[in-house]
């Protein structure tokens, strides 16, 4: 040991390399080889003999949809031969929620692929987020989207993603609950049509129990529970969200305010901060979906998609449950619902918009969406799938044949995501009986119209 | 010493000193110097003087945070004085912050005596109080909401027991900021670790002395332990300041959308969130973020300023 210490002590002392000039350059070396790695441009490694380029494909989505996801991706690379797609898994957020993405585009580390939620699309192309990729979707592909999904990508005449599932909202009653608090179910049949709101009401208020201190153990209809959102109640009631011709939104329509004042009359009847106590630990981010209300038997009805009929078979398989029409504001009016849905996007920054647009076509169109559909029960967005028997079960049938074909959407709208969150903070103080509806939707309108000025 | 000083004198008075030429030896010291200290220097521009900077420059432009912003001197701040919202969270941070941090001081305090009581299962009850400070902020969040939950939680039920009203925290407007105040006291264990150590370094023979002139122990405790720790109780009220203004991440986990209801929950630094990330108004969200530093280093000024009046530096 002593040996070499002396051998490299003399090296050091022959090339004139003394100990302080070795820390020295040990140091710089250091902060070179960091700076190499922190500002090197960021490339897919190369693999010799590799012919495909790479796509980097981003989705928030978790199991068991995300499975389903990389199983088309799965598919789509064995068949592809110029690209292969790699998954990446991004932490759950709130749909309106871009932080990954703003940060990606911005910082020049863009991914290729998006996975969007559709009513965010026109907002964030607005916005410089994502690309338009009109010039690689022709018409005669357009023409094949369900009309309101091809809309909601839709923005400025351009195309903006293309889209991948859809849905559509329905009222869900546990016949075991209906039974044992002594109400006839029957009456809820699909084949009876939709009941009124004030119907619901009646035999939910007959189903609910309370203890002595008024504490809720079971809620006949939790009024804003679940998909029973703003726009539920407003296309009820046939309100319109978006006045085009003047460029301004429109949530204080007196027909949304009707629709708010049935909401606010039916939690102040059922004493609203009773029903927001029940209500409120189930609506924290991430709450398990065994423990929903529905599935544990804990409330009568629930507004809920078709993406229900999955978790009553994971959680709660011999459950018996029925599902019918959205509620109507009076006997004889024709019940309506909306649909969301989720589309593929190319992100500013994308450097292979082809290649993106080659994934996404197969992803959204007839290949992904065959079993997309089949392996997650959401409904496709392309038209001719909708009538396909083979793809549903008799329960899913319903959602695809009969309410999807005059289903509402909400409008594509560059301030689409802080127009939510303006007409979720109002709902909020109508059903906790904070705010009267007319005063609280004329705030919402304030503050997204502000925003909206700009695109007008 | 004394007299050189005094030689020195008149050559300084007559202009400046010549400044000495640095040896080589000198030279070659301050580069190495500085290399191995390079890391935490380019560390310190590229993440806080740079991100600063920026944060002013962006104040006053209009900017979605992809395309380029464009100047418009200082309408942000206008916005501001006018903009409800920002009022309206302004409060509930300074509401939480107003109660968290001095409820927090008295949590960390009592955890230290307890910790510091000489009994022989010391280290069992140290490991008790100091548990919930270890766990992450994510999973005490859901513990916190089962055992408030209005129906099925053991704090609820144990409060109507006892003839008290079954609180709805976070859908009740009125309940939500208290809620998240009586969530931070299970992290009050990082600072009694602090006042423990504050406590161990208060000289016994004080004690001593004040036992034999018959005082007892609150007495011992106002005029001897109180003003002992008084400089450690300053040090927490700048950190809980600090941090109280920051809440961000109890707000996105136990409430949805973050701030509900009725944005009654909803914090500062949760709205500077939205304002970048939901609304691309980044401009705005930059001068909101200068305002917030200029109101945290007024408030930590006013505290440094009153400290005066009770802070003992003094040692025995």
């Amino acid at each position: 040991m002593e040996k070499v210490t002396s051998r490299g002590l003399t090296l050091l002392k022959d090339t004139k390399l003394s100990r302080r000039k070795a820390l020295t350059g040990a140091a710089g070396l250091g902060i070179a080889a960091a700076g190499a790695a922190t500002f090197a441009p960021r490339r897919a490694p190369y693999v010799k003999g590799q012919a495909k380029t790479q796509l980097q494909f981003w989705t928030g989505f978790t199991d068991p949809d995300l499975a389903t996801l990389r199983k088309i991706v799965e598919q789509y690379n064995a068949q592809s031969t110029s690209y292969e797609v790699i998954v990446t898994q991004l932490a759950p957020a709130e749909v309106t929620d871009n932080t990954r993405l703003i940060t990606a585009v911005r910082g020049g580390d863009s991914p290729d692929i998006y996975h969007m939620d559709r009513f965010t699309v026109a907002s964030n192309a607005a916005n410089g987020l994502v690309q338009p990729i009109s010039e690689f979707v022709d018409e005669a592909v357009r023409a094949t989207y369900l009309p309101f999904a091809m809309e909601e990508v839709t923005y400025d005449g351009q195309i903006w993603g293309m889209p991948l599932d859809t849905d559509a909202r329905a009222l869900y009653y546990n016949i075991g609950v209906l039974r044992e608090a002594g109400i006839d179910p029957t009456e809820f049949d699909q084949s009876n049509g939709p009941v009124t709101w004030d119907r619901l009401l009646e035999v939910a208020n007959m189903a609910s129990v309370r203890d002595a201190n008024g504490t809720y153990s079971r809620v006949g209809f939790v009024p804003y529970a679940n998909q029973a959102w703003h726009y539920t109640y407003g296309f009820s009631w046939g309100a319109q969200f978006y006045d085009e011709a003047n460029c301004a939104v429109t949530p204080d329509d007196p027909k949304m305010v009707e629709a708010m004042q049935w909401v606010y009359d039916a939690c102040a009847s059922m004493d609203a901060n009773a029903i927001s106590a029940w209500e409120t630990p189930r609506r924290v981010p991430g709450f398990p979906p065994q423990q929903g209300s529905l599935v544990t038997q804990g409330v009568a009805f629930e507004v809920t998609g078709d993406w229900m009929i999955n978790q009553y078979a994971q959680y709660a398989p011999t459950a018996e449950y029925g599902i019918t029409y959205l509620p109507v504001p009076q006997a004889g009016m024709s019940s309506a619902t909306w649909s969301g849905g989720w589309s593929m996007v190319v992100p500013e920054g994308s450097t292979n918009a082809e290649g993106a647009v080659d994934f996404i076509s197969y992803m959204c169109g007839e290949p992904g969406q065959r079993i997309y559909t089949t392996d997650t029960r959401h409904l496709p967005t392309i038209t001719s799938l909708t009538t396909d028997p083979s793809l549903y079960t008799e329960l899913s049938s319903f959602f695809a044949a009969q309410l999807l074909p005059t289903s509402n959407n909400r409008p594509p709208l560059p301030v689409g995501s802080k127009y939510w969150d303006e007409m979720t903070s109002a709902y909020q103080a109508i059903y906790l009986n904070e705010a009267q509806p007319a005063q609280a939707l004329a705030t919402a309108k304030e503050n997204t119209q502000a925003d909206l000025q700009q695109f007008c | 010493m004394a007299t050189d000083a005094v030689a020195v004198a008149p050559e300084r008075s007559n202009g400046p000193t010549p400044r000495r030429r640095m040896s080589r030896q000198e030279r070659q010291n301050l580069v190495t110097g500085l290399l191995f200290i390079s890391p935490w220097i380019i560390g310190f521009l590229a993440f806080l003087v740079y991100p600063f900077y920026e944060t002013i420059r962006l104040s006053f432009t209009k900017y979605n945070g992809i395309r380029d912003p464009e100047w418009i001197g200082l309408d942000n701040y206008r916005t501001m004085a006018t903009d409800d919202l920002f009022w309206k969270v302004l409060f509930n941070t300074l509401y939480y912050t107003g109660l968290a941090v001095p409820v927090g001081v008295v949590a960390a305090m009592l955890m230290a005596l307890c910790m510091n009581q000489n009994v022989r299962e010391q280290p069992i009850y140290r490991a008790i109080l100091y548990l919930p400070s270890i766990i992450p902020v994510f999973a005490l969040s859901f513990v916190f909401l089962n055992l408030m939950d209005p129906t099925y939680g053991i704090v609820n039920r144990l409060m109507v027991d006892i003839g008290l009203p079954n609180i709805n925290w976070f859908g009740d407007p009125a309940y939500g900021k208290i809620a998240f105040v009586i969530l931070a006291q299970f992290g009050a264990g990082q600072a009694a670790l602090i006042f423990l150590a504050g406590l161990k370094g208060i000289p016994q023979h004080l004690y001593e002395a004040a036992s034999i002139d018959g005082a007892g122990n609150l007495r011992k405790f106002w005029n001897i332990t109180l003003p002992m720790m008084t400089p450690i109780i300053l040090y927490d009220l700048i950190l809980g300041l600090s941090l109280g203004i920051q809440i961000f991440t109890q707000v996105v986990i136990l409430t949805s959308p973050p701030g509900s209801p009725v944005n009654s929950n909803l914090m500062y630094v949760n709205y500077i969130y939205g304002l970048v990330f939901r609304d691309f108004r980044s401009g705005y969200a930059s001068a909101l973020a200068l305002v917030l530093f200029l109101i945290t280093v007024v408030l930590a000024l006013v505290i440094f300023r009153w400290s005066r009046s009770w802070v003992n530096y003094e040692t025995v």
